[in-house]
């Protein structure tokens, strides 16, 4: 026999009743990598960190980001970078600016090819990372003296991410339409909901003592 | 969702003796400062095993969370209670997932957690132990469930932590919804037929012993927190969150015709403190550590999803791939 | 525009749409890992809200109001595939129904966007885009699961044959399907099918599946005219089951 839940969807999962053994550890990857999440909120603005998704992939991360980062607020634009692609600097206090507290010696790599970068700030603590820009170099330590001569004086600037451009996967203009009916859907909208009316007229009737 | 349900280990001294006294009193001041600690700064490793508690804790009641309402999902009454039900169902999931990426930047892989939470070896809200029977009950979850746990997200998110802070501020952008929608179909039930008005009354009933015990044991139970306070980690104790609880959502309950099931229920005029029956906190403790009545069902049931669901995480496993932390 | 055909076609879509969500729906909180739970439940939702949309449709033509459509008829009165009402089974069999589903409907979608029935192509129009976000979900996870262990493709393989017969049962034409193509309300369901064949064969062709041989399948045809499996009617009762308690409530 198995297990007879409150819930009819358990129930169908036939479940074994009584004491299970302890489940195995999950091994190590079970869960995949994370990729770091950018959304654009409006046309124009910077793109802005909103959190990791696991997965085991590109293409599937950008997948999960919509989803997790996107179905309640709208964007009209989403990045996705594997985490093991940024490259991270040390985090300043919140009135102080990282770049004048690194010592950035990066001559050109004379072998390499300038590709671009994305550099993000942080300008707080507890906030989230902003799109500053874009720089050529040879190396992420190169990337980091170009952003600090490109953006590197509009301080406070609290921590510094660096990625490689290609490694950014971005949405292409055909998939805004993903987007546009979700300001629609009002059953998730909290004003949506006004039981004012409901609350007043019982309260009007439990002071006439008229059964509802 | 979650209660303060958990326990924090008492703090002891010399825990923090074997760190860096300078690199401690810098910590100190920039949370006394205001400022929050990210990921890659140095903390005391008290402060790292403690947060990593709380915010696991806090995503296991999510995941956990989503099962007594989702016991509904497929019966509620109606286009608009369904689609609301399933997309805070849905919520609970995604919860989860911010609360366990927050925890991971501080060293715990989710594949540990989640064996952890599996083997009863982490905890989580105990209020999620107990049955939802009817509709009624899913509502009432919904409605005062969620209104404790913003009180409590509240709290948090001006806690030290960087990533915590930011999980829970997307996430109490989320729950409004969930609080009106639960405060929605409650009034619905309250004022409508005799039938509907006597199950949300039976519901509230069953439920109100747990929601009393939802913001953990009383302060004069709980274990030294003043380390955890200095630090910003315990926001503010379980008798200041279960009071203003009890002084926002009360006069509600009782503004809808339902009753308490607590004689000893009310606000003290002149101390403007809500007194009522103590709590069973024996009953409390024997719940959270596995022998209540829905314990062994949520965790079959999540350790069933895990399993049945290994041969498509196992298909798509890259042989190279390598974990680093997310980043904040 | 012959207001029976109009009403048939109507039926169709949203019967498919509410059984699909509401079985998709069982998923939530079991889901194989925690991001794709929530993107599954994501489509759920949107099904749910597609039927509402041609539910309310229904209601303008003089059907009775969206609730009580959807949560008081039974079995025989509902005109959904065969396919939608099955049980979910286990994620191959449900990520393959999801595959065979959406690669379909994203076409009627397409067709009824620029249908000479405006209202139908107002709501196609508002919505396809949202159609066009599941199929993108299906073809990447089939693409990939499709291409990865033995075990996954021995399960999706059979889970594909098992669903074929029913997939096929999606294409069961309406008495009038005559009419609605002549009026250009859409191409019809025979267009719609040779449309999906195309596609999923283009899919498929990147993965290690076979398309089982179609021409050696009978379709289980029979949804479209109100004849259901036997899981339907649970489906139904268990859909309704608190509504029922007092339809004339407000919940």
């Amino acid at each position: 026999m198995y297990l007879q839940s409150l819930d009819p969807r358990v129930t169908r999962l036939h479940l074994p009743e009584g004491d299970m053994p302890p489940m195995e550890a999950k091994p190590a990857l079970d869960q995949f990598e994370t990729y770091e999440a950018f959304h654009q909120k409006k046309e124009g603005a910077a793109h802005t960190y909103v959190g990791p998704v696991h997965a085991p992939n590109e293409e599937v991360a950008f997948l999960f980001a919509k989803e997790q980062y996107s179905r309640r607020f709208p964007c009209v634009g989403l990045w996705v970078v594997r985490t093991a692609h940024i490259q991270v600097t040390p985090y300043a206090g919140d009135s102080e600016n990282i770049y004048d507290m690194l010592r950035i010696e990066a001559p050109a790599e004379p072998s390499a090819e300038a590709v671009p970068y994305e550099i993000f700030h942080l300008k707080k603590r507890g906030k989230a990372h902003t799109h500053a820009g874009r720089v050529l170099a040879t190396s992420y330590q190169e990337a980091l003296q170009e952003a600090r001569k490109a953006f590197g004086d509009k301080g406070p600037i609290v921590n510094v991410w660096i990625v490689k451009s290609k490694d950014v996967l971005q949405s292409a203009e055909e998939d805004k339409d993903m987007w546009t009916t979700i300001p629609e859907k009002k059953y998730r909208d909290a004003i949506a909901y006004k039981v004012m009316d409901k609350i007043t007229k019982f309260k009007e009737e439990q002071k006439n003592n008229i059964a509802p | 969702m979650y209660g303060g349900g958990n326990v924090f280990e008492a703090t002891k001294f010399d825990d923090l003796q074997a760190e860096d006294p300078v690199k401690l009193a810098e910590f100190e001041a920039r949370i006394a400062g205001g400022e929050k600690i990210e990921p890659t700064d140095w903390m005391p490793e008290l402060y790292r095993k403690q947060l990593i508690r709380m915010i696991e804790q806090h995503a296991h009641s999510e995941i956990i969370g989503a099962l007594p309402e989702g016991t509904w999902i497929t019966r509620a009454p109606g286009f608009r209670r369904k689609m609301a039900q399933m997309a805070k169902v849905q919520d609970e999931v995604g919860h989860a997932q911010l609360l366990y990426s927050a925890a991971e930047t501080l060293g715990k892989s989710r594949e540990q957690m989640l064996t952890d939470l599996i083997n009863g070896k982490s905890k989580y809200s105990n209020v999620f132990n107990y049955p939802a029977f009817t509709w009624a009950d899913s509502n009432i979850i919904s409605w005062l469930i969620d209104a404790g746990a913003i009180v409590n997200q509240m709290a948090n998110a001006k806690g030290s932590y960087g990533p915590y802070a930011r999980a829970l501020e997307r996430i109490c952008a989320e729950e409004a919804f969930h609080l009106k929608y639960g405060h929605d179909a409650v009034v619905h039930m309250a004022t409508g037929t005799p039938t509907q008005r006597a199950m949300i009354q039976a519901a509230l009933n069953r439920w109100w012993g747990p929601i009393m015990t939802f913001f953990g044991p009383s302060d004069k139970m709980s274990t030294h927190t003043e380390t955890l306070m200095r630090w910003k980690v315990k926001m503010a104790s379980n008798d200041e969150c279960r009071q203003q609880f009890l002084d926002m959502y009360v006069p509600k309950i009782w503004e809808l015709g339902l009753t308490v099931p607590d004689p000893k229920l009310k606000k003290n005029p002149e101390t403007g403190q809500w007194e009522y029956t103590e709590p069973d906190w024996e009953e409390f403790k024997r719940v959270i550590n596995g022998d209540g009545p829905c314990n062994a069902e949520r965790l079959a049931v999540r350790r069933t999803a895990e399993e049945r669901g290994a041969w498509v995480r196992r298909a798509l496993l890259n042989p190279k791939a390598q974990y680093v932390r997310p980043l904040a | 525009m012959n207001e029976l055909a109009i009403k048939d076609l109507l039926y169709k879509l949203a019967d498919d749409q509410l059984i699909l969500g509401h079985r998709n729906s069982e998923w939530t909180g079991f889901g194989p890992i925690l991001e794709e739970d929530i993107a599954f439940s994501s489509m759920a939702q949107d099904k749910i809200g597609h039927s509402l949309a041609f539910y309310t449709l229904l209601h303008e033509l003089g059907e009775a109001d969206p609730d009580t459509v959807a949560f008081t008829r039974n079995a025989n009165r509902f005109h959904n595939s065969q396919l939608v009402e099955l049980p979910n089974g286990e994620y191959d069999f449900s990520l393959i129904r999801h595959f065979l589903y959406d690669n379909a409907e994203i076409i009627r979608f397409e067709m009824l966007s620029a249908s000479r029935y405006e209202p139908i192509a107002k709501v196609a129009t508002k919505l396809k885009g949202e159609v066009k976000y599941h199929v993108l979900h299906a073809n990447t996870w089939i693409k990939n699961l499709g291409s990865s262990t033995e075990e996954a493709i021995l399960r999706l393989q059979a889970a594909l044959n098992e669903a074929m017969p029913y997939a096929l049962g999606m294409f069961e034409p309406s008495a009038y399907e005559q009419e609605l193509i002549s009026e250009g309300v859409y191409g019809g369901e025979e267009a719609v099918k040779a449309e999906w064949l195309q596609r999923i064969t283009a899919v498929l062709e990147k993965t290690a599946l076979q398309l089982p041989d179609l021409d050696s399948i009978t379709p289980k045809v029979g949804g479209r005219k109100g004849t259901h499996t036997e899981h339907l009617q649970p489906l139904l009762d268990e859909m309704a089951e608190v509504f029922k308690i007092d339809p004339t409530a407000e919940w």
